[in-house]
């Protein structure tokens, strides 16, 4: 069945307006300062679309920098859940995509896929600001190859 | 029976009014972005957020009055179209105009306010309850000079109905230039009453990481977002209709000087958004109740001696 007017309009909404929320789940606060860069008028996310939201209910892609700690786990977790569907993760960071140079730390549980899963890897120590964008453009580029080949597939 | 159907949901009801709300929205960000130096967003993204949103989980949380808070944003979107019937748009009376409908455009701009603060309460979070108390108290110190402001220029014109202030106004268009005061009071206010920047201290993302919605998500998010939206237009409009009341007499001019004029008034705000920074709720209510209570009073005692002296 292919996709009505309506999941399509949906599908475009997606694409235009990721909005997002950023998480430090234990970095060195390098990837959180490339991050809160990205957001300054200087790169002016705004163009593609890109709010930053205070709130997990509100943001659709969850940033997030920094190794795991088991601190941050739960809390974590329970920011991912409390995201409505449909919902993306980006790891910010060499440590947020292995867990870089704190893996295997006492304290350190790993990279963010050892807690949930992600959809964009950005390595770099610390990632810059245009890669964040960009980051964040790939993602949006996949998410319409997604919408595309499944209105394929349906038909 | 079927025109005031049309009326409700097409135009000037919920269809124009939530376009035109967009549009208003875009209009807001695209010129506080270009006052900041910025390219801003493309012309379609409020209603990318808006589709976005709508076609989200919707999530209730489990604290949450699982009746009040999926009704909130629906009763603050209706009471906002229904504010909206009766502001005069095109020409100098509006569609059902009545003695004292200015009242009642101001008391269904009130709901929208005690959907927020009812919408945080019954969310069942922290962040929201905060909101909520700074929404209530937010509306204890702008709404009385705002009504005052309003009030004002009713009195001089002798009537409680907009249409009627409207028609005064333009019948004697060098009163508009005694209202000044009045008017500025109103523009202040509206920034609470639309909880924009000086005074978004309910939404204050950065401390209550989205206030009185945190836990808003999805299509009721939407349909809030909307009524903000439609709510910047209403009380551009209504601002329009008391304070700038030029006429021309045709219908096509004067809808297009109509939205000449609420996007003028949408610039004013956008200017205030950005060249001020959030204040705290006790200065917020200082600043209401020392300098633009006064205010709003002083514009009363003038419009009372006046009125006095062209009687
Ligand atoms: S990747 Fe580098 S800058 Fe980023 S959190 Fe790890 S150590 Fe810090």
């Amino acid at each position: 069945m292919a996709k009505n007017l309506i999941e399509k309009a949906i599908d475009w909404g997606r694409r235009k307006s990721p909005w997002i929320i950023h998480f430090n789940a234990g970095a060195c606060n390098g990837c959180d300062i490339e991050v809160v860069d990205a957001l300054t008028p200087r790169y002016d996310v705004e163009r593609f679309g890109i709010l930053q939201q205070g709130t997990p209910r509100h943001a659709d892609v969850l940033v997030c920098t920094g190794a795991v700690t088991l601190q941050t786990k739960d809390r974590l977790k329970q920011i991912y859940e409390q995201m409505p569907e449909p919902k993306f993760v980006i790891a910010v960071g060499t440590c947020a995509c292995t867990g870089g140079v704190f893996d295997g730390c006492y304290c350190v549980n790993g990279g963010i896929d050892s807690v949930i899963p992600v959809d964009v890897y950005l390595p770099g120590c610390a990632a810059r600001p245009e890669a964040i964008i960009d980051a964040v453009n790939k993602l949006l580029a996949s998410l319409e190859e997604q919408q595309k080949s499944e209105e394929n597939t349906d038909e | 029976m079927l025109m005031a159907l049309f009326h409700i949901l097409i135009f000037p009801g919920l269809l124009f009014l939530g376009v035109y709300g967009l549009i208003m929205a875009y209009l807001d960000r695209k010129i506080y972005a270009r006052l900041q130096n910025r390219q801003g967003p493309p012309w379609f993204q409020p209603l990318a957020d808006f589709l976005k949103l709508l076609g989200k989980e919707t999530i209730v949380p489990e604290l949450a009055n699982k009746k009040a808070f999926p009704f909130l944003p629906v009763l603050a979107l209706a009471a906002v179209t229904t504010a909206y019937l009766y502001i005069p748009l095109w020409s100098m009376s509006s569609l059902y105009p009545f003695e004292g409908d200015l009242i009642v455009i101001l008391y269904l701009l009130t709901l929208p306010t005690l959907c927020f603060f009812l919408g945080g309460w019954y969310s069942g979070s922290v962040y929201a309850v905060l909101g909520s108390v700074r929404v209530i108290t937010q509306l204890f110190s702008y709404e009385v000079p705002l009504f005052m402001a309003l009030l004002t220029p009713a009195l001089l014109a002798n009537t409680w109905s907009l249409s009627g202030i409207t028609q005064y106004y333009a019948a004697h268009p060098l009163y508009i230039l005694i209202n000044i005061p009045a008017f500025i009071v109103a523009v202040i206010a509206c920034q609470g009453k639309l909880e924009r920047v000086p005074f978004d201290l309910p939404e204050a993302e950065t401390e209550l990481a989205g206030g009185t919605f945190v836990e808003y998500g999805g299509r009721l998010y939407a349909i809030f977002k909307m009524a903000i939206d439609c709510e910047l237009v209403v009380v551009a409009s209504l601002i329009a209709a008391v304070f700038l009341p030029f006429y021309t007499g045709n219908p096509w001019a004067d809808f297009g000087l109509y939205i000449v004029k609420t996007i003028v008034i949408l610039f004013i705000f956008a200017l205030f958004r950005t060249i001020m920074a959030r204040i705290r709720i006790e200065q917020m209510v200082a600043f209401c109740w020392k300098y633009l209570v006064p205010l709003a009073l002083i514009q009363l005692i003038v419009n009372l001696l006046l009125k006095g002296v062209l009687a």
